[in-house]
C-alpha cells in the first residue's frame, strides 16, 4: 500500500467560548480511514466545510493530525524525523486551487519549477537544474521557452500546469490535487484533467483528487469518498457509486448537480432539498446529514451511524441503507 | 418570438480604455427577451458576458463605454441620464451578483435594506415597507424571518445571503432581473435551492431573467433560450432544447464535449478545446474563435462570420437558431 490513513483526526485550535476560557480543538476531520495503491485515484467529494482540503493536507503532513495515523509505504509519518520527512517529500506532492497564487511572482518559471530540487537533490549544477525544469515543463505540455517567463504572463490553465510541473520535479509517487480545476474555464478544466490522467498512465502516479465537482471526480477517479462535516458518509468503487449512490447524502449531492441536458433538468426544478448544513462549530450528536435528510428517523438525530461494510469495497454510514 | 420584446438589444459594444490602448469586451451583440422569458448567456472568462449586464445596468467601470441600443419598456437604457436610469433600476430592472456581499450593506439590518427600496421607489410608509420586507424574506424561505430581518448580513450563511439578494431584487416586482453568475460561489445543494427559488419567483411575478453563467448545467435547468458568447461576440443563439440536442457552432460543440457528466457513457478522455480563452488584445479580423477552432478554414481568419439562420436543411428547421460560423451554412 502506498498511502494509508487509519482513524485520522485533524483539528484546529480555536479560542474557547468567553475571554478566559481555555482554547479548544475544533475537530475538522473525524475518524477517516483510507488506502491508496500506486497508479490509482481516490476522489474526495463534499461541500464546503466537509474537511476534504484539511484531509488532503494531513495526508502529506502539511498538518499534524490530532489522532490516528498516516502510513507512507507502511511507515508511520509521525515517527519520521523532520529531516527524513523533508527528504521523503519529493515522493508526495500537492497542487492547489488557485494556480496563480501558488507561484512566486518574482521568480522565473524555471526557477519556480526547479526550486524543490534544492531540498530533494542538493548539489545539482545550474545547468542540471535548468535541464530538469525544462523536462518537467515539457511533461505538462509547456515548451522550453516558458522557463524564462514570469507567472503574470500565464493564463490560469498554464499556471496550473506550472504548479503540476513543480510537483512532478522530484518524481513523486503521490499527488494530492486540492480542487485543481475549480478556478479554470470548462475547456481548460478538461485539458488539465486529461493531463493528470496521462501523467498517471505514464508514471504510475497515485492521485487524491479533492473536488466539489461530482462530474469531474467521476471522470478521473477509481474510488470515491463522500465527506460531510468531517466524516466519511460513503466509500465506493467509482462505477458502483455513480450507478447507485447508497447514502441519502450522496444521492442529494448527485440530484443537485445540474446536467447539460434540458429534458432531465426541467423536471428537477423545485426538488432541491430543504435546509442547510449544520455549522462546523456545533456538529450535531447524531448523523451530520439528519437535518436535511428526506428519510430521517428519530434514531438519526440521537445516534451517529457507523461506517458499515456492504461488500465489493462499499462502505456507508447510514442507519437505514441496505446493500 | 411572438409579441413585443421586453428588452431589445442591438449592436451593443463595450470598450475599455486601458494603458495599452482600447480593449473591446463586447462586439456587436444583439438579442431580444420576451416578457417572462429566461434567456441564458453562457461563455468563458473574457467572453464579455458580465459586461453585457453591467452596461445595461449602467454599472460599467469608469474606463468603460457602451454603444448601441437597448430598448426596454419604451426607453433606451444606454441613452438614459443617470437619474432616469435610477428610476428604471429601482422599479423595473434589478440585478443580482455572484457575491451577495458586494450588494448588501454590512452596516444595515437586512430588513431595513429591503424596506429601503420600497420606501424610495414605491413611496411606502416605514411600517408598511417593513411588513412587506418580512413577508418577502419568508417567501424566499428565510427561517424565522421576522427576527432574522433585524440581523446584519454577516449573520447569514452564503446561501441565505443569496436568497436575501433575490428577495431584495424581486421585492419591487421588476419586469426584468439581471443575474450575474448567481450560484457560482455556492455548494451544489444550496445552488439547487437558489435556482429553484429564482425559477419559482420569476414565474410567480412574471419577471423575465437574463442569466449569465459559465455552467451549461445551470443553463439546461433554467433557460428557455441561450446565447453562446466567445470573444465578445455571439457564436450561437438557440432554444435551450435545440442547443443541447444539436449544437451547431464548433465552440458550442467543444464546450459540451468538455463538460463532464454524471450519466453518459464514460469516455477515456474529456473533449478539449486547444489553446486558452481570449484575454484582451486587438479584435481579430475574422472569427474570434478561429485560433482555437479545430475545423477552421482560411476564410475564418480573414472574414467575420455573420450571425444568421443556418442554411443547412437539418439545423435550419429549428426555429430561432442563429449561428456565426462560415462552416454551418452561414453566409460565407
Amino acid at each position: 500500500m502506498l498511502l494509508e490513513a487509519r482513524h485520522l483526526e485533524v483539528g484546529y485550535k480555536i479560542a474557547g467560548a468567553g475571554i478566559f476560557a481555555a482554547a479548544r480543538v475544533l475537530p475538522i476531520v473525524r475518524d477517516v480511514s483510507l488506502a491508496l495503491e500506486p497508479g490509482r485515484t481516490l476522489g474526495v467529494v463534499g461541500e464546503s466545510g466537509c474537511g476534504k482540503s484539511t484531509l488532503g493536507r494531513a495526508l502529506i503532513r502539511l498538518l499534524a493530525p490530532s489522532g490516528g495515523q498516516v502510513l507512507w509505504q507502511g511507515q508511520d509519518m509521525a515517527a519520521m524525523t523532520a529531516a527524513e520527512l523533508r527528504r521523503q517529500r519529493a515522493a508526495f506532492q500537492i497542487i492547489f486551487q488557485d494556480p496563480v497564487a501558488a507561484l512566486d511572482p518574482r521568480m522565473t518559471l524555471g526557477r519556480i519549477v526547479s526550486r524543490p530540487l534544492a531540498t530533494f537533490e542538493p548539489g545539482l549544477t545550474r545547468a542540471q537544474l535548468q535541464a530538469r525544469a525544462v523536462e518537467a515543463l515539457r511533461l505538462v505540455g509547456l515548451s522550453a521557452d516558458f522557463a524564462g517567463r514570469y507567472p503574470h504572463e500565464l493564463s490560469g490553465g498554464q499556471a496550473q500546469r506550472v504548479g503540476i510541473a513543480r510537483a512532478l520535479i522530484g518524481r513523486p509517487k503521490l499527488l494530492i490535487c486540492d480542487e485543481p480545476v475549480s478556478a479554470l474555464d470548462v475547456s481548460i478544466q478538461a485539458q488539465v484533467v486529461n493531463l493528470l490522467m496521462d501523467l498517471q498512465a505514464d508514471m504510475g502516479l497515485a492521485l487524491v483528487f479533492i473536488s466539489h465537482n461530482l462530474g469531474i471526480v467521476r471522470h478521473i477517479s477509481h474510488e470515491v469518498m463522500v465527506m460531510c462535516l468531517g466524516r466519511v458518509m460513503e466509500r465506493s468503487p467509482r462505477d458502483a457509486f455513480y450507478a447507485r449512490p447508497l447514502h441519502p447524502y450522496s444521492r442529494a449531492l448527485m440530484d443537485a448537480v445540474p446536467e447539460p441536458d434540458p429534458r432531465r433538468e426541467k423536471g428537477r426544478i423545485g426538488r432541491a432539498p430543504e435546509g442547510e448544513l449544520p455549522s462546523v462549530l456545533h456538529p450535531p450528536k447524531g448523523c451530520v446529514f439528519a437535518s436535511r435528510c428526506p428519510q430521517v428517523q428519530d434514531i438519526c438525530r440521537g445516534e451517529r451511524p457507523e461506517l458499515r461494510d456492504f461488500g465489493k469495497g462499499r462502505q456507508v454510514a447510514c442507519h437505514f441503507v441496505e446493500g | 418570438m411572438t409579441g413585443e420584446p421586453l428588452l431589445s438589444v442591438q449592436g451593443l459594444t463595450v470598450d475599455f480604455r486601458l494603458p495599452a490602448g482600447e480593449m473591446r469586451a463586447v462586439d456587436g451583440v444583439g438579442f431580444d427577451i420576451a416578457p417572462g422569458e429566461v434567456l441564458g448567456i453562457v461563455g468563458e472568462s473574457g467572453s464579455g458576458k458580465s459586461q453585457i449586464l453591467f452596461s445595461l445596468m449602467g454599472l460599467l467601470a469608469a474606463n468603460g463605454r457602451a454603444a448601441g441600443s437597448a430598448q426596454f419598456l419604451g426607453q433606451d437604457l444606454l441613452a438614459l441620464t443617470p437619474k432616469a436610469l435610477d428610476r428604471v433600476r429601482g422599479v423595473n430592472l434589478s440585478m443580482i451578483f455572484q457575491d451577495p456581499m458586494t450588494s448588501l450593506n454590512p452596516y444595515m439590518r437586512v430588513g431595513d435594506q429591503l424596506a429601503e427600496g420600497l420606501r424610495v421607489h414605491k413611496a411606502m410608509g416605514k411600517r408598511e415597507a417593513w411588513t412587506a420586507a418580512v413577508a418577502m424574506l419568508t417567501r424566499v424561505r428565510i427561517p424565522d424571518a421576522a427576527n432574522r430581518a433585524r440581523r446584519y448580513p454577516h449573520e447569514f450563511s452564503g446561501g441565505m445571503r443569496q436568497r436575501v439578494m433575490i428577495a431584495m431584487a424581486l421585492l419591487v416586482r421588476p419586469a426584468l432581473l439581471l443575474a450575474d453568475e448567481p450560484t457560482t460561489a455556492l455548494d451544489v445543494t444550496i445552488q439547487a435551492q437558489v435556482l429553484d427559488l429564482m425559477a419559482e419567483m420569476g414565474r410567480e411575478i412574471g419577471t423575465a431573467i437574463l442569466l449569465v453563467t459559465h455552467d451549461l448545467g445551470v443553463v439546461a435547468r433554467m433557460c428557455d433560450r441561450v446565447l453562446v458568447l466567445y470573444g465578445g461576440r455571439v457564436m450561437e443563439e438557440a432554444t435551450a432544447a435545440a442547443l443541447f440536442e444539436t449544437p451547431a457552432h464548433p465552440y458550442t460543440r467543444g464546450l459540451l464535449a468538455a463538460t463532464p457528466r454524471l450519466t453518459d457513457a464514460l469516455s477515456v478522455r474529456l473533449g478539449t478545446i486547444p489553446g486558452t480563452p481570449r484575454s484582451g488584445g486587438a479584435m481579430l479580423p475574422g472569427c474570434p474563435f478561429a485560433p482555437r477552432c479545430a475545423v477552421k478554414v482560411a476564410v475564418c481568419e480573414t472574414v467575420q462570420p455573420a450571425l444568421v439562420a443556418p442554411k443547412d436543411e437539418y439545423l435550419g428547421q429549428i426555429e430561432g437558431r442563429r449561428v456565426a460560423c462560415h462552416l454551418v451554412g452561414g453566409a460565407a
